[in-house]
């Protein structure tokens, strides 16, 4: 490994590894536009320029390798008074319209500008001037004059997701990124350009002028979206007395963007997954629990419910249905619930759409569907309760979780022809809720923390990243509260973090698996019992 | 003095095959095939002190010599000749490959002979058409007498030529653009290393030759390169070279003289002299518009590479451009600036934004509506350019400005101070 010297201090690194990289693992960034670890480098910013001892001019810290004996210098004032050029060479046909922009706050721009820049710009000719808000694609817009040429769009789409939409047009301070023409910018992860854009050139048209992010409130957590788990920040809006009439609906989720993970979506997720909240947030929510059709109150409910589910499950009639985006401490939770009550036949419904695809959609949508198999076992599915309340052996079923597809109950009503009496513990208002004897309502994916294990047994932890709606509470503590109202000593559980230690203690997948254990990126599949 | 390079043009039938062999045409190549190993004829290049004549002055049997010495059937090796010829104020290729195509040819054969090339591509000028078709019809020559294509006068060496028409952009002369942009992708110029005889065009060992340096190949064969090194100036400056004579002078054109040549003979012997008697010597670009400008009093200088570097100017591409006392030379400069600012490809940030800086405040300078921060600002843009771009455009366009404005200073001031000229004369901007 070479041994290079970097602002006087020696260190040692992998044969290749760039100057950049040499510094960002040593917690240092070098302040660049089009470097992307994810990307080819293309190394037309020039920000990252950095002296190096006996070259005889300044190099591009992006594309350099280190070299043994190589001695580099970040901050000499060579280096500074370039990146002072650079940035003043970036603004002279900026429009600095922050004030507008939906990047401000999260730019580089204003963050180099800052630190690396002069403050004031001796150019005193007319800016050019270029189109503003072009409608490129199905989420986002173009505004060629912020745009800086960095290329990290286009280097995306020719190389992330092969579609190549986008390209230079014209050359010179004229050059611009565009569309070629009769195309749309449409590929299923083109939000992935408004990330990578280190500037407000482009923009998601479901973020634009919805806030300020200094506004936004980020938790990091996990998609829910399929199978894949993708890392993602959600950023929920915080602005309630500031900037809206619209009350409550502001406390909600603004956004979703990647985080990164190298073992799951590297740097991207697809944009669906980007736009899930949308989906939600369209979704009628169940706000407070009914018994019958009549709003009822919590422990009533609770009450109600617990009394339909204790005398199902000594009969040897309850049934549950769970959703496969269920967090593994509620599957845990309603498992330990139902065999209190007495035992019932547990399937996890199955929500299989499209194909999996090269990158990172997976077929499967169940968010946790590996982890409730874990948990219950390979045989519990969804057909084999079905088929119990077709034979009419279930008479009783608990539906739990939000599976958001028109199908949820239309399976189950087909199998019992209207006769199957429904419990549901769930976020919205489906057919399963609408038909419910009684009806709970229970967190949405962003409202409660939990354990999603993604397809590839990699168990990550779901956060909560805003307060839940309505009088929702967690499922794990609906479950809780059930045994407790049926008189049944309930386990001690004050949060999820509890329920999770007691899973690890029944299932072996688990085992030793806590939220600190997870962090951020996740903990890999256990390997298989015996091996 | 002899005429080589130039021994066909204005005869009688230069571009054909017949005329050429007659003067003794292709027996470099018969040599080098029939009796020389391509490391052998790389040697010789190298002994004869040759360099490149498209402007940096690299020498060419060293560049050849960076070739790998086996060929991975995988990786052919390409020879790519340079004949985007578009330096202001240069005009040498155009003349060879219009009058003596197949000096071009055999030089461009040898070369390619010698990195163990399977294809010579010519990259021609778009503008170039009458060239490229004189090139095209050489080639067909060639083909025909078996100097081109499958097994070389039955040497076992094939090699295909391709004549390629650019689509006029002046960074497709810049040699890694010119690889991109033969691949038929913009002509953006490629981050270095690698270089081109590890990876040019389609990731291949690739040599990139201008057509001036490969005309000189055959004669150091034939004639051998001891006797190159008596042309010009041993060892380091050898051989002879094409001078292009624009400007003020009474007879422009392109002359042939052993590299070295006073810069006064060229204007007063050769050029005929000013264009004017009554109008004095102002200033000489000495290499096309991209190497600092020499003022009058700097013109004592003999055109060869190492001569004009100690007057910290460049042989470039040898484009003279001589200018009378009438030239306003801040005008001159925007004009310049102009050129440049078009021809940016906006790849990188300090070129692509400084190149149009650059025109703009010396267009407000020579409107009259200069400030007196202005000179320090050329500098300082011109400054942050050099040497912080990825191709040496960015150099190009940022050295004549600071040539001219450090020269040039008082007339510069004079512009700002009196809003007018000092020359009296209304150059107005191109």
């Amino acid at each position: 490994m070479p041994k290079v010297t970097i602002d006087g201090q020696e260190l040692e690194v992998p044969a290749g590894t760039t100057i950049l990289q040499a510094c960002q693992q040593r917690g240092r960034e070098i302040p660049h536009y089009c470097y992307h670890d994810g990307l080819s480098i293309a190394g037309n910013c020039r920000m990252c320029l950095v002296e190096v001892e006996k070259q005889p001019k300044l190099v591009i810290g992006c594309y350099t390798p280190v070299a043994p004996g190589m001695i580099v210098h970040t901050e000499s004032g060579k280096v500074k008074a370039a990146r002072a050029a650079m940035m003043e060479f970036f603004l002279i046909n900026h429009p600095l319209d922050c004030p507008i922009c939906d990047q401000a706050g999260e730019c580089r721009l204003q963050e180099y500008a800052v630190e690396h820049g002069d403050g004031r710009s001796r150019y005193t000719e007319p800016k050019l001037a270029l189109s503003k808000a072009v409608d490129i694609g199905a989420h986002v817009m173009l505004d060629q004059e912020r745009c800086i040429q960095c290329s990290r769009c286009i280097r995306f789409c020719d190389e992330v997701t092969k579609t190549g939409e986008l390209a230079f047009f014209e050359r010179g301070e004229r050059s611009q990124i565009g569309i070629f023409p009769g195309k749309r910018l449409d590929n299923p992860y083109s939000g992935n350009v408004v990330d990578l854009c280190p500037v407000g050139a482009l923009t998601l048209k479901e973020f634009r002028f919805a806030t300020r992010v200094w506004y936004v409130k980020n938790t990091p957590t996990v998609c829910a979206g399929c199978a894949r788990g993708c890392n993602v920040v959600v950023g929920v809006g915080q602005q309630q007395q500031l900037m809206t009439t619209r009350g409550q609906q502001d406390d909600r989720a603004k956004r979703i963007v990647p985080r990164v993970n190298a073992d799951v979506n590297g740097w991207w997720i697809c944009d669906e997954g980007r736009l899930s909240y949308l989906k939600e947030q369209q979704a009628v929510r169940l706000l407070s629990p009914r018994v019958g059709v009549g709003e009822a109150a919590y422990d009533d409910a609770v009450k109600s419910a617990a009394g339909k589910l204790q005398i199902a499950g000594r009969n040897g009639s309850l049934g549950a249905i769970l959703s496969p985006r269920l967090v593994a401490e509620d599957v845990f939770a309603w498992k330990t619930a139902l065999a209190a009550f007495g035992g019932a036949l547990i399937g996890v419904r199955s929500i299989l759409s499209g194909e999996d695809d090269e990158l990172l959609v997976r077929r499967d949508k169940g968010a946790n569907a590996k982890g409730a198999l874990w948990i219950l076992g390979e045989g519990a599915t969804e057909r084999r309760v079905l088929d119990a309340v077709a034979s009419g052996k279930v008479k009783t079923v608990l539906v739990a979780g939000d599976t958001l597809d028109a199908a949820d109950t239309a399976a189950l009503e087909q199998a019992s022809q209207g006769t199957v009496e429904v419990v549901f513990a769930g976020p919205f208002v489906s057919g399963a809720a609408a038909n419910a004897a009684v009806a709970i309502p229970s967190a949405s994916w962003s409202e409660a923390d939990g354990t999603y294990v993604n397809f590839e047994g990699r168990a990550q932890r779901v956060r909560r990243c805003h307060l839940p709606l309505g009088e929702a509470r967690p499922g794990w503590r609906i479950a809780a509260d059930l045994l407790e109202a049926a008189g049944i000593a309930a386990p001690a559980w004050g949060a999820s973090d509890d329920v999770l230690r007691d899973l690890g203690k029944a299932v072996r997948e688990f085992q030793g698996i806590t939220g600190e254990s997870m962090g951020l990126l996740g903990v890999p599949a256990p390997t298989p019992a015996g091996a | 003095m002899e005429r080589i390079l130039t021994r066909n043009v204005g005869k009688e039938g230069s571009r054909t095959l017949a005329v050429y062999e007659a003067g003794g045409g292709y027996q470099a190549l018969r040599k080098a095939l029939s009796s020389m190993t391509p490391d052998a004829v790389t040697e010789e290049v190298k002994k004869s002190g040759l360099r490149g004549r498209g402007g940096a002055g690299f020498p060419t049997g060293l560049k050849w010599s960076f070739m790998p010495k086996e060929v991975d059937p995988k990786r052919p090796h390409y020879f790519l000749i340079n004949a985007d010829e578009s330096e202001p104020g240069t005009f040498k290729d155009r003349l060879l490959m219009e009058e003596d195509p197949h000096l071009v040819l055999e030089g461009s054969l040898l070369g390619g002979y010698a990195i163990r090339a399977s294809v010579v591509y010519i990259y021609i000028r778009g503008e170039f058409v009458r060239g490229a078709e004189i090139l095209e019809r050489a080639i067909a020559e060639a083909y025909a007498k078996g100097y081109a294509g499958r097994n070389i006068l039955g040497s076992g060496w094939s090699c295909e030529v391709v004549v390629h028409r650019g689509a006029g952009a002046y960074i497709c002369g810049e040699e890694t653009a010119l690889m991109s942009s033969l691949e038929g992708n913009r002509g953006y110029p490629r981050l270095k290393p690698p270089f081109p005889a590890a990876s040019g065009v389609w990731g291949c060992p690739t040599t990139i030759n201008n057509v001036e340096t490969v005309a000189n190949a055959p004669f150091i064969l034939e004639r051998g390169a001891d006797w190159y090194l008596t042309v010009g100036k041993a060892p380091k400056n050898t051989g002879p070279k094409l001078y292009c004579l624009s400007g003020h002078v009474k007879r422009p054109g392109v002359y042939e003289a052993p590299m070295g040549l006073p810069l006064h003979e060229l204007i007063y012997e050769l050029g005929g002299g000013m264009l004017r008697d009554d109008r004095a010597l102002k200033a000489v670009i000495p290499g096309g518009s991209s190497v600092p400008v020499l003022r009058a009093d700097e013109c004592e200088v003999d055109l060869d590479f190492d001569s004009l570097a100690a007057k910290g100017t460049m042989l470039g591409s040898a484009g003279l451009m001589v200018m009378d006392e009438s030239v306003c030379m801040v005008a001159a400069m925007a004009r310049i600036a102009h050129f440049y600012h078009h021809e940016s490809c906006g790849q990188c940030t300090p070129c692509r934004e400084g190149c149009g800086w650059l025109e703009r405040v010396l267009a407000r300078i020579e409107d009259g509506r200069g400030v007196p921060q202005d000179l320090d600002l050329l500098l300082s843009v011109s400054n942050n350019i050099i040497g912080n771009t990825i191709c040496a455009l960015g150099d190009a366009a940022a050295m004549p400005a600071i040539s001219f404005v450090t020269k040039f200073r008082d007339e510069f001031q004079y512009h700002i101070d009196h809003k007018s000229c000092p020359t009296g004369t209304l150059a107005g901007r191109a």
